[in-house]
């Protein structure tokens, strides 16, 4: 397979993933770590549905992106009760018990095996088989999604989160819904996150659980952090950056017996270099 | 007939402390009525307990003869009752008008559906709002200042923001909390005009104030709580000639 | 008697996630962010006792080798990078992201250097049972337990009766008061950070007796035991380490009904079920 185009493809749905990320993360300020279960489940259910349904890829995927948004709004809504601290907790328990199902239920997910033979998208009679042809799918999806994205934060939507990131109480002493809008902004993540799920399945034809677990939650924020939190522009570029660093590490000579380890030592070693010198990340606003 | 704020034996307690006992008062409409009383006499609780933060133990609070007993903050804001912070709560990282837009009641824009599926709508509705933050900046002297962070502003601009922004509301009843505190020379004169100005327009108006000048030169009627209890009610003049609240409010014990 | 064995497991169990229940506790209560990569220097004071032990040291001293190097590397996390941040007026999320990264990097340094596979320490003794009172214990199990109820009791003691102790506690309840007086939090918290990483060291020895040694194996205890934190209500030393009892005797119980590998899931549904509920913990008004 032609690297550059698998690249491209592959953080073309990470944008995706970032916009998810950081609008609930950099924008409303919900701590969540579990992005990557949500990202996992919209990835199982397309591929699910595509290998033991006639539906068409594109219901296959919203409908997949319809169950991410109920689950992430679900999984969200600890954080009305109980404040930052405790929900990145409530948050970590839903990333391992995600982790548990999704390796576990051998029965729906073929367990550690993962699901094998995912059909490639077919629309309108065309088969996309081909990276160069899967471009298109994953450009357009990239596109809608930073247009939605682009289009909320121009609008008094995009303040009504930035202001309840900052102080709920003062929203709610303003007459707004704190609710309301966390619940709208938890949708939507779960949306981008389920279709980047449908895409990454399709594209790959295979799912499994490593590509869903904890150390992929914290390469989402990884991805968000060094990008720049808050803002398109971030979420655009981050994933284009982290995604090339692993093509750099093959340059340099890593026994490949700790090259994962290595690349996870480097994700953790930019977390904390730039929250200790460049909080808003290339092109974000502060954290 | 029915006062315009009806509070009516409020209790509340936390823990072993009675921040509020038996506290009954009214508010007259178009009226400004000052809440006075030494530091932690429970004047923002009273605060509190109106504007449905926080639940009191007993009482209850009706306005204009509507009962707001069990309400949420936000549903109190659509009766046309809002509040100030005493440590402000301004969104810091916002600028003077989208400030100011936050307290907007037309909800045009605020949904994500809207946003995404009627762009050109809601860019509409976005330039008449902010069209609307402005009148409302320029009403409260800030005109100047709408496009800086709160975080740029002055103490005085913040204050006056904080009004501001509960204008935008529509509210017609406003509870101050310390509108003046920290404030002197022509920044406090500029908020007491303010205050003349809104009273002017027909808002009637809840102001917990320590300055006992600033009470002489606003109030209409004063409310003297003391450890959560209400000791007197009357007209500024009344309540500073009575030499007994002096000797609690300036010397403090009872 | 399968339901007696799996209660004894699960006593057994839950010493150990006391200790990191108890470690964390004193943490988080001072500092009040939710420092993530204790679960990392759990695993570290595992791996360096281990490697202590592979150079010939005696066990006691492989422990204490442990136990002084996790000290030493919490004081620094703190000095170094918390109170960086924090001089820098950080979120907790910022705070929060830097302990999430600072986790990655020592964990996958760890199993950089040692592989991920598991490590063994192979002492014969540890497998050796005893019976007491009907029931078959290790010596491991046996160590597991003396060594939770020691640690409990330590930090009661120290929390209640030692000076050091005393100020953590000031510190916690109001930080605000504490930076304007002379409780000098910043030591305080340096102090309370290499206590419980110290201390966090003790079940990252003693789990791995059995279960052997991996790189990534703190993170669910970690969480678990912060369950058992909140739960047993932010503070509560007693709280913490009663709570661990708890769910790890209702881990093991459950194995009556279910695979083991659901345990984990279960436990993390009930408490996510749980702060929708009660957000402050059992024990608290
Ligand atoms: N949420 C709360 N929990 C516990 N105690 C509280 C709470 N809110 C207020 N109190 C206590 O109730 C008392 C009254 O507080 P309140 O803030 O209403 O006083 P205040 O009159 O506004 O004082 P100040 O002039 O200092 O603003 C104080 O002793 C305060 O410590
Ligand atoms: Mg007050």
């Amino acid at each position: 397979m032609d690297f550059l185009t698998t690249y491209i493809v592959l953080a073309e749905i990470y944008v995706l993933l970032g916009l998810s990320t950081n609008l609930l993360v950099g924008i409303v300020g919900i701590f969540s770590v579990s992005q990557a279960a949500v990202f996992g489940v919209g990835a199982y259910l397309t591929a699910f549905l595509l290998m033991h349904t006639a539906l068409p890829f594109p219901v296959a995927v919203l409908l997949a992106a319809a169950f991410c948004v109920g689950l992430n709004i679900l999984v969200t809504l600890p954080s009305l009760r109980v404040s930052g601290d405790y929900f990145v907790v409530t948050s970590f328990g839903i990333q391992l018990l995600a982790t548990a199902v999704f390796t576990n239920w051998t029965g729906g997910t073929g367990g550690a095996n993962g699901l094998p033979g995912v059909p490639a998208p077919l629309i309108l009679g065309h088969e996309f088989t081909e990276p160069t042809e899967f471009i298109a799918l994953t450009t357009i999806g990239m596109a809608l999604g930073c247009l939605c994205f682009w289009l909320m934060m121009r609008a008094p939507f995009g303040a009504l989160l930035r202001a309840i990131r900052e102080d709920e109480l003062a929203v709610a002493a303003l007459g707004k819904s704190v609710l309301g809008a966390k619940v709208s902004a938890a949708a939507l993540a779960g949306a981008f996150a389920g279709s980047a799920g449908g895409l990454y399945a399709t594209f790959l034809s295979f799912v499994d659980p490593s590509s869903f677990d904890l150390d992929a939650s914290i390469f989402l924020l990884t991805m968000v952090v060094v990008g720049g939190a808050r803002t398109l522009a971030g979420s655009v570029l981050g994933p284009f950056v982290l995604l090339a660093l692993p093509q750099i590490l093959a340059l340099i000579d890593i026994p490949t017996s700790i090259a994962a380890a290595a690349r996870q030592l480097i994700y953790g070693l930019l977390l904390i270099v730039f929250m200790l010198f460049r909080p808003q990340g290339l092109l974000g606003e502060k954290l | 007939m029915t006062a315009y704020l009806q509070v009516t034996g409020l209790n509340k307690r936390f823990g072993g402390l009675q921040a509020l006992r038996d506290c009954s008062f009214t508010v007259g409409q178009g009226r400004i009525t000052c809440l006075v009383g030494p530091n932690g006499a429970g004047k923002t609780t009273i605060f509190n307990a109106i504007t449905g933060f926080l639940v009191p133990d007993t009482g209850h609070v009706e306005f204009q003869g509507r009962s707001l007993d069990g309400q949420s903050p936000q549903q109190i804001v659509h009766h046309g009752i809002a509040r100030t912070f005493q440590n402000l709560r301004l969104f810091a990282d916002l600028t003077a008008r989208d400030n100011v837009l936050a307290g907007m009641q037309d909800h045009v824009g605020e949904g994500p559906l809207g946003a995404i599926f009627r762009p050109f709508h809601t860019a509409r509705a976005l330039a008449a709002k902010q069209d609307a933050a402005m009148a409302v900046l320029a009403h409260v002297g800030l005109q100047d200042r709408a496009s800086a962070l709160v975080r740029n502003l002055s103490y005085g601009e913040q204050k006056l923001l904080c009004i501001a922004r509960i204008l935008a509301t529509g509210a017609e009843l406003l509870l101050l909390d310390e509108p003046t505190s920290g404030l002197s020379g022509a920044a406090l004169t500029e908020v007491m005009a303010l205050l003349r100005r809104l009273q002017a327009e027909g808002k009637t108006l809840l102001v917990v104030e320590h300055n006992t000048r600033v009470v002489q030169q606003i109030a209409d009627d004063v409310l003297f709580l003391h450890h959560g209890h209400l000791l007197a009610h009357g007209s500024p003049a009344e309540i500073i000639a009575d030499p007994k609240l002096a000797e609690i409010y300036f010397g403090g014990t009872l | 008697m399968l339901w007696l064995n799996l209660l004894i497991n699960g006593l057994v169990w839950g010493c150990a996630l006391g200790m990191v229940a108890v470690s964390f506790s004193l943490i988080f209560a001072t500092t009040r962010f939710f420092h993530v990569a204790h679960a990392a220097v759990y695993g570290l004071g595992g791996y360096v006792s281990w490697s202590a032990l592979k150079h010939g040291l005696p066990e006691w001293a492989a422990l204490l080798v442990g136990i002084v190097v996790c000290g030493l590397a919490g004081a620094a996390i703190q000095k170094l990078l918390y109170e960086r941040l924090d001089r820098r007026g950080a979120t907790h999320l910022v705070i929060l992201i830097a302990s999430l990264g600072l986790s990655a990097v020592m964990q996958n340094g760890i199993a950089a250097i040692y592989t991920s596979n598991v490590l063994q320490y192979g002492l014969p003794w540890g497998n050796r049972t005893t019976i007491i009172g009907g029931a078959l214990l290790t010596n491991t199990q046996m160590l597991t337990v003396v060594f939770g109820i020691l640690s409990y009791l330590g930090a009661m003691w120290f929390a209640h009766r030692t000076v050091l102790g005393k100020r953590m506690r000031a510190v916690a309840s109001n930080p605000f008061l504490a930076e304007i007086t002379r409780l000098q939090p910043r030591q305080v918290h340096i102090a309370v950070m290499a206590i419980g990483s110290a201390l966090v060291c003790i079940p990252g020895v003693l789990v791995p007796l059995d279960l052997g040694l991996q790189p990534f194996g703190g993170v669910p205890i970690l969480l678990t035991a912060t369950i058992a934190v909140i739960a047993g209500g932010v503070g509560s030393i007693s709280g913490a380490f009663v709570l661990a009892l708890v769910i790890a005797v209702l881990q093991n119980l459950s194995l009556l009904v279910m695979p083991g590998e659901w345990s984990i899931g279960i436990t993390f549904g009930i408490f996510v079920i749980f702060m929708l509920f009660r957000p402050r913990g059992l024990f608290t008004g």
